[in-house]
């Protein structure tokens, strides 16, 4: 089947671009960019084809074998890829939304620096997106879980120039790096335990294991991915990198921050599905974060001014959701809420960054406004991605979201209720962005605020984008609508059996209630009385500047995690540790050494009678020791 | 006179050269003698091509010196091979680098870098305790100078600590070496070794304890073990660049091969009773390596403490006693070697251009000089352990051994991996990304050609050792499993040896 | 008896020819010397070298057997000893023509008292009666404090002969005290009768034996300049010319040491119990006192004198290990040393210039740019000196270290490494300088060596390195000649 075209084809892209890339016309570098990864979509479609996924084929594992990787002892890791079901549906996301994603990218990056970079850095991200799909053992998943992470550092710092982007990057990079620490160990004990890291088999070994009530190996594993999951993707506590990823181009934030790469924690967790089916309680623990992390994100997302960041916010709290769907035992559901998720969130971030493009490099929604007779397509697809996310009924969203909502009623209902009032919220601020961009008049200053070198082209009047930006968003306002109708839990239903019983109709109707009412509210406070806002952020004042502020999470972190080990490691550790104690020790041996020196030297007075009492004094020594003590001994 | 033995002398015969050449035709004579030897070098792999021997190949064994019996034992095995063609791939780039770099007495420079050559390869083939110990300080004298004569502000305080750190800890080894001798009668690696194998040499644990002590007090200085670390920053901030390569790349190697070598498999009871102590330090080596290079303002001392933190890898794997960390820790003893290398190359460029070592002093190299930061980029990613790339494979293979030997190892080693990107990734978003300044934008040259030809054959290495670390793992993994099995043997032989005989064999040979 | 018994056989002179080529070539300078108009130069140094060359064989090939009624004793050690304080008067003859032609001293005496000064260290070393000992030690040392002071004019080359004489015959007197309580206790003074008397039935009273040991022990301790007797050796050495302290450091300490051996691992072995611990602390203290001191010299000349002391020490090592390899080792270790030292005074004495101005270690910066040559080779003598491999001093240490864990000497030895380890230190100072500093004015005024120094220095690093490289050549030697 050639599966290894698929990743191959972006790494080629990413090649030639980056090596070439400085020398190549832009249309050509179009060409090599877009193409390389539409030829992959199609590949991909080709090889599920061919495996019949989309003739209710592909019930088992298909697996290809390259060549042997690392092997030490008994452990054998080789370079090899499988696809199921699950892997089908994250290989047409990847790709699908990957396509239209680098095709809008080239119209929204056209009047940028560092053009062929931003497309390379894009290709080798689809590269290693692919790898950690199609990845058939641990280690592979890791390379591309860690290649991800890459390449959304370096496309987080594009604009490398300015601090906050590259601190971005650092930040983005190094708290995954965290969450990767809990991954690694867990795949060391994974190799310890099962002698392999290959998907399938460990699997298989685990299905014919007991489970366990609390502790134990399992609890450990699933404990330790889960640490990793957060990191990628975004979880309570490790979520606070994506907020600040938005300094990277909007594409990037549809395709890296929004769409793919930030899903990975939630396919992993489902990839190893098994070992959390075997410790219940780790389980409980994933549905909590998520519930946790849903919960105050969207509160969070309530009071954002940048456009981007309250699209950010929203995407850590739908993250939040899968979660839960995966922690409440509907894999199946989170995976097709990650899909959904996948079309209207692309959407909504492509669709903003139409707006800021619109503005010219403007982010603040309160510079924005009455766009809605700038630019009515972004509008109305921007309209869709809404809708689906604040779960209209029969869109995308929706659709996804109630399986998870209920899924989580049965498994408990307070986390249903929790769900349900999240959704409410998200459903208001979604709409507060959408009324604060669309409705009222247009408050911007021609060339406006602080923009990504959109200053080249800084002309005042907002504009409609170019055709090649905006049907790509038209093609993915159509998925957001229609794309609760691809019966993803049933597709998956070898891998993730489903619950059987009709759940009870109000749950749905409760959820949806919820939505629409984010929405009423919405309008209310933004388009019939814009002054109430404000009031009410005066009266809660303190609740409005602690989510206004992010509950200062940053700062927790930087005064208890980053400022101790800088400050530590400076004073205490180099300056004490190793200057003064080590090599302190080391000087001292050299100088008392120089001081023993100096005293013997200036025993040698240079006076004969010194040194005859010197010779007296060992002659008596000699004496007494050799003859006395000598014949006594 | 096998091929090891033209590997081995090459180097002596090409410093003596060097000294009776005309100075203008040093740099250019070194270049190709190094060059020449790294060709022959490749010679080397012919029986490791395609099969993987398990015992000595190219051996050599004449008498030197009749009496003590010292022979000039030479061989090449799964182990040695990989750090013989490390030190031949890097002196001819060492030369390289120093083209510009050395401007005064050249022809004195190239020819110590012969002579270091020439020390480092007897280290790693000597099958002789004494042979070994000879080479050991041979080589020491012209990294010596290579530091004194040609560093930085401070080189003779940094030469004469280097110097005197790592007598200090010879000396010992030398005490050990001869003891060794008095009870066996023989310098012979491989004979002693099998005494100890057949259990015809039986050490009371105390001794033996003594014994692996002063062999690991040597090798442990020259890793450098925490916390006998201190001189390595300042080695390394005053050498120039091909002597902070060298002395990197090649010679903290000695340190952990002697460990894996000797050791390891003379003293293994001893070894295993000391291996928590040890694995401690290494993952305190690890973690304050990474710490404190975290916060220096000086690129090279930076790079200096990531070396103390990336060796505490190699020492842990050593230490958990499995085939994945005995596999991992040889590996990253390359892995480091090429990758730190590399970044010590790449520091030496950035201070060829600026004339500072201060990170403060850069900021913004990106812009005038692209090909320069992709490069540092990938040599960055491979130092801090990015799949794809050569680290990864050996801390990854480390990690798991120890997790095995003892998952609470692995979880603090592991925290290294998440500093090392910190301290990496914060140099080089000050180093090379913001807006950079006039004065640095005009003395920031993208990568010449030469810089090029240096630097290239190592970034080829970390991906072709990163992504097919078969083409390289299997013989070392061979030789491994034979070390382990040695260590291991002993242990459950142990009980059955009675003490009796031992005397006899003492008494014989003295 | 008839006397003819008295009368000695040619046998007896052919043992006795070294001796007898040496002071004839003495005695022959003396007259010339006496005859020569003024201001004409003689072929003294000439003579002295022939004369040399001519002992070296003879000492080398002399047939092993007693001579004269076993007053000496050509053995092994006696041969391995001759030989090498031959060599080492060739070379310190060498080194010496330059030196005096520098200093406007050109005469014939000195060449003639360097000669009788060996032919009393041939004396010692081929001795086997303590009268004979004391009678060659009193040649050795008279002819040397003559040379130590040979610059009459300089009074720092006073105040060196001055010392060196009054605590000489002080030491010395303790000698002959100890020779006189040893006959009291053993009723002879012949080396192989005392052991005799001492391992026979009725061993004399052990206290007479060893104050006598140690009475003679002291008075050899001065001359190898041992702990605590060593207070006059930086003085002399540093006042002395630097060729004779290059003598000095060598011939005389080499004689004593084989006298030492002879006596305390020949005839008093049976008492060892009793002296080796002795000889232990000494070594101890010598050791500590030789390094530690000369790490805060700055006068190259004084620092080599205290790195003297030090290697006496480690040669003591060698002799408290009491045993067949101890003494080979000893052997071996004076060997590579007399050459080492040797060469690395040839080269100060080039580099001291007219009345020794330039001995500061200072005034050695940037040697190696200007005299590369020199430079390099006493890099070699200094890396002999530390005891790095591939140098005579290695192996030398090596050797000594060795038969101290023999003798199950552990802590000394480990003591001694980390010796030898603290000496690094002040050697690499030289180094530092000579390579990493700019040269200064000192240098720049350097005139290129002399013919016959270089033949010195040279030769001396050839042996240097000969026996770092192939040991054996020495070792064997030594292994065969040794005591035991």
């Amino acid at each position: 089947m050639q599966l290894w075209l698929i990743p191959i084809l972006p790494l080629l892209g990413f090649l030639l671009n980056g090596i070439f890339g400085k020398r190549l016309a832009k249309p050509v570098i179009n060409a090599i960019a877009v193409g390389s990864v539409v030829l992959s979509f199609l590949w991909v479609v080709k090889t599920l084809n061919a495996l019949g996924a989309f003739s209710g084929g592909l019930e088992q594992t298909y697996k290809e074998h390259y060549y042997t990787w690392i092997q030490s002892g008994a452990l054998n890791i080789s370079v090899d890829f499988a696809i199921d079901r699950l892997t089908a549906v994250m290989l047409m996301v990847v790709t699908g939304v990957g396509a239209l994603i680098h095709i809008y990218a080239t119209g929204y990056m056209a009047h940028e620096g560092g053009y062929y970079r931003f497309f390379a850095y894009l290709n080798l991200f689809m590269f290693f997106m692919l790898i950690l799909v199609l990845g058939a053992n641990f280690l592979i998943l890791f390379v591309g879980w860690e290649g991800v992470g890459l390449c959304s550092y370096l496309l987080i710092g594009f604009y490398f120039l300015e601090k906050f982007a590259t601190d971005a990057g650092n930040k983005a990079f190094i708290v995954n790096r965290i969450g990767d620490f809990g991954f690694v160990l867990a795949i060391f004990l994974i190799g310890f335990h099962f002698n392999t890291l290959d998907f399938t088999t460990v699997m298989t070994k685990v299905k014919s294991m007991p489970v366990e009530a609390t502790a134990g190996i399992f609890t450990a594993i699933s404990l330790l991915l889960l640490v990793g999951a957060t990191g990628k993707s975004a979880q309570i506590p490790l979520y606070v990198w994506l907020p600040d990823a938005m300094a990277g181009p909007t594409p990037v934030s549809a395709l890296i921050h929004a769409a793919t790469m930030v899903t990975a924690g939630v396919y992993m967790i489902a990839r190893t599905s098994q070992i959390y089916l075997h410790s219940p309680w780790a389980l409980d623990i994933v549905a909590i974060v998520g519930l946790t992390t849903a919960f105050l994100a969207a509160t969070i997302g309530l009071a954002q001014n940048d456009i981007k960041k309250v699209f950010a916010y929203s995407t850590v709290s739908q993250l939040g959701y899968m979660f839960v769907g995966l922690g409440v035992g509907a894999f199946s559901a989170g995976i097709f809420h990650l899909m959904t998720h996948a079309f209207f969130k692309a959407l909504l971030f492509l669709g903003a960054g139409s707006v800021i493009h619109a503005c010219s490099g403007e982010q603040d929604m309160r510079h924005m406004g009455g766009l809605r007779k700038y630019t009515p397509i972004t509008m109305v697809t921007l309209l869709c991605g809404s809708l689906a996310i604040a779960g209209f009924p029969y869109l995308s969203g929706a659709a996804s979201k109630d399986l998870i909502l209920e899924a989580a009623y049965e498994h408990a209902p307070w986390m249903y209720w929790m769900g349900v009032f999240t959704a409410g919220m998200t459903a208001f601020y979604v709409f507060r962005a959408f009324f604060m961009t669309f409705f009222g008049e247009y408050k911007g200053k021609p060339a406006a605020g602080h923009d990504h070198g959109h200053d080249d082209h800084g002309h005042g009047e907002p504009h409609e984008s170019p055709a090649i930006m905006w049907i790509p968003l038209a093609i993915l306002a159509i998925l957001s609508l229609g794309g609760g109708f691809i019966n993803i839990p049933h597709f998956l239903e070898p891998l993730f059996p489903l619950q059987e019983g009709e759940p009870a109709r109000w749950l749905e109707y409760v959820a949806t209630a919820a939505g629409l009412g984010g929405i009423a509210v919405a309008y209310l406070f933004y388009v019939v009385s814009p002054g109430l806002p404000e009031s009410i952020a005066n009266t809660f004042k303190g609740v409005h500047n602690l989510i206004y502020n992010k509950y200062f999470v940053d700062e927790f972190y930087d005064s208890t995690v980053v400022e101790p080990i800088v400050g530590g490691s400076r004073q205490l550790l180099w300056r004490v540790g190793d200057v003064r104690l080590i090599d302190g020790l080391a000087n001292g041996i050299g100088s008392t050494a120089r001081g023993l020196g100096g005293i013997l030297r200036r025993a040698q007075s240079g006076y004969i009678r010194s040194y005859a009492a010197w010779v007296i004094a060992g002659t008596v020594l000699a004496i007494a020791y050799i003859g006395f003590m000598g014949a006594s001994r | 006179m096998t091929l090891l033995d033209v590997v081995l002398f090459l180097p002596l015969v090409g410093f003596l050269l060097l000294l009776i050449l005309p100075k203008e035709s040093s740099r250019m004579a070194a270049m190709v003698l190094s060059s020449a030897i790294f060709i022959v070098s490749l010679g080397l792999l012919m029986p490791y091509w395609f099969q993987y021997p398990s015992g000595h190949t190219f051996s050599t064994d004449i008498q030197w010196i009749s009496y003590p019996p010292i022979r000039y034992h030479v061989a090449l095995d799964g182990l040695s091979l990989w750090l013989v063609l490390l030190s031949t791939l890097l002196t001819p780039i060492a030369a390289l680098v120093s083209w510009n770099y050395i401007d005064k007495r050249v022809k004195e420079f190239y020819a110590f870098l012969l002579l270091l050559e020439f020390g480092v390869i007897g280290v790693f083939v000597s099958m002789d305790l004494f042979l070994f110990y000879v080479f050991w300080e041979v080589s020491l004298v012209p990294m010596y100078f290579l530091i004194g004569i040609w560093g930085h502000e401070r080189r003779i305080y940094a030469a004469v600590k280097f110097f005197l750190f790592t007598m200090a800890g010879s000396v010992l080894m030398l005490g050990a070496i001869i003891f060794l001798y008095n009870r066996t009668g023989t310098f012979d690696y491989g004979q002693i070794q099998g005494m100890i194998q057949t259990g015809s040499l039986v050490f009371d644990p105390r001794t033996e304890l003594i014994l692996f002590l002063a062999f690991f007090l040597a090798f442990a200085i020259k890793v450098p073990v925490f916390p006998l670390h201190t001189w390595l920053p300042d080695a390394h901030v005053e050498a120039p660049t091909a002597g902070s390569l060298m002395l990197a790349s090649v010679m903290l190697k000695m340190g952990t091969y002697g460990l894996l070598r000797f050791c390891v498999t003379l003293f293994p009871d001893a070894a295993h009773r000391c291996a928590p102590w040890i694995a401690g330090l290494a993952i305190i080596g690890i973690i304050y390596g990474a710490l404190v290079a975290l916060v220096q303002p000086n690129m090279k001392k930076l790079v200096a403490y990531s070396s103390v933190s990336h060796l505490g890898f190699v020492v842990l794997g050593i230490f958990s006693f499995t085939q994945q960390g005995l596999d991992g820790a040889v590996y990253q003893m390359l892995n480091h070697g090429i990758s730190t290398g590399a970044l010590f190359i790449l520091v030496g460029y950035l201070y060829e251009r600026r004339h500072s070592l201060e990170i403060s002093a850069y900021g913004g190299v990106a812009t005038p000089a692209p090909n320069l930061s992709i490069i540092f980029l990938i040599t960055t990613l491979a130092s801090i352990g990015l799949p794809t790339l050569n680290n990864f494979v050996g801390e990854y293979l480390v990690l798991q051994g120890t997790a095995s030997a003892n998952f609470g190892w692995a979880v603090f080693a592991a925290l290294g991996v998440i500093f090392s990107a910190c301290y990496m990734l914060w140099l080089y978003q000050r180093t090379f990304f913001g807006k950079a300044s006039e004065s640095l934008s005009h003395h920031m040259p993208d990568l010449s050609t030469r810089e090029w030809a240096a630097i290239l054959p190592l970034v080829i290495l970390m991906v072709w050792m990163g992504s097919f670390a078969q083409s390289f793992l299997p013989s070392i993994s061979v030789q491994n499993t034979a070390i382990l099995e040695q260590t291991k043997k002993l242990r459950t032989e142990r009980v059955a040896i009675p003490a009796r005989p031992v005397v006899e064999v003492s008494r014989a040979n003295r | 008896m008839p006397i003819a018994n008295f009368l000695p056989t040619n046998a007896d002179y052919a043992r006795f020819l070294p001796e007898l080529i040496l002071t004839l070539a003495g005695v022959l300078i003396m007259f010339m010397e006496a005859l020569r108009p003024e201001g004409k130069r003689t072929g003294a140094g000439l003579i002295a070298i022939l004369a040399l060359v001519l002992a070296l064989p003879t000492a080398l090939m002399a047939s092993p057997g007693p001579a004269f009624q076993g007053m000496l004793v050509i053995d092994g050690m006696a041969t391995f000893f001759r030989t090498l304080v031959v060599v080492v008067g060739l070379l310190v003859v060498f080194s010496s023509t330059d030196y005096l032609r520098r200093e406007n001293q050109d005469s014939g005496e000195y060449y003639a008292l360097v000669l009788f000064s060996i032919v009393g260290q041939c004396v010692m070393v081929s001795a086997n009666e303590l009268v004979m000992i004391f009678i060659g030690l009193e040649i050795s040392s008279i002819a040397s404090y003559i040379l130590a002071g040979y610059l009459r004019d300089d009074a720092r080359n006073n105040e060196s002969a001055l010392k060196y004489f009054l605590l000489g015959s002080f030491a010395t007197a303790f000698l002959l005290y100890g020779v006189a309580w040893m006959y009291g206790a053993t009723g002879s003074t012949n080396l192989t009768q005392i052991r005799a008397s001492l391992i026979s039935g009725t061993p004399p009273p052990e206290v007479l034996i060893g104050v006598a040991a140690a009475l003679i022990f002291v008075g050899l301790a001065f001359k190898i300049s041992a702990a605590p007797f060593q207070g006059w050796a930086p003085d002399v050495y540093q006042g002395a010319p630097a060729p004779v302290s290059a003598f000095l450091t060598v011939g005389p300490k080499a004689a004593a040491f084989a006298v030492l051996i002879r006596i305390f691992l020949g005839s008093l072995e049976p008492i060892a119990s009793s002296w080796a611990p002795a000889i232990w602390v000494c070594a101890l203290a010598t050791m500590l006192v030789g390094n530690f001191a000369a790490i805060m010299q700055s006068n190259i000349k004084r620092l080599l004198a205290y790195s003297s002391i030090a290697h006496a020490g480690y040669v003591l090592v060698a002799v408290a290990a009491n045993s067949g390899t101890g003494s080979a080792a000893a052997m071996f270790y004076l060997a590579a040393y007399a050459f080492t030292n040797i060469g690395a005074f040839a080269v100060v004495t080039y580099f001291s210039r007219k009345g020794e101005r330039y001995v500061s270690i200072d005034d050695f910066a940037g040697l190696a740019q200007r005299q590369p040559g020199m430079a390099a080779m006493l890099t070699i003598f200094l890396l002999s000196l530390i005891g790095v491999p591939l140098t005579g001093g290695f192996f030398g240490k090596f050797y000594i270290f060795k038969a101290a864990l023999d003798a199950k000497l552990i802590w000394l030895t480990v003591i001694g490494l980390l010796n030898s380890a603290v000496a690094a230190y002040y050697y690499l100072r030289i180094l530092v300088v000579m390579y990493f500093r700019e040269p200064g004015e000192s240098v720049e005024t350097l005139p290129p060596a002399g013919a016959l120094l270089q033949i010195a220095v040279y030769g001396s690093a050839a042996g240097t390195l000969l026996l770092g490289i192939f040991p054996s050549l020495v070792l064997d030697f030594a292994n065969r000649a040794a005591i035991r």
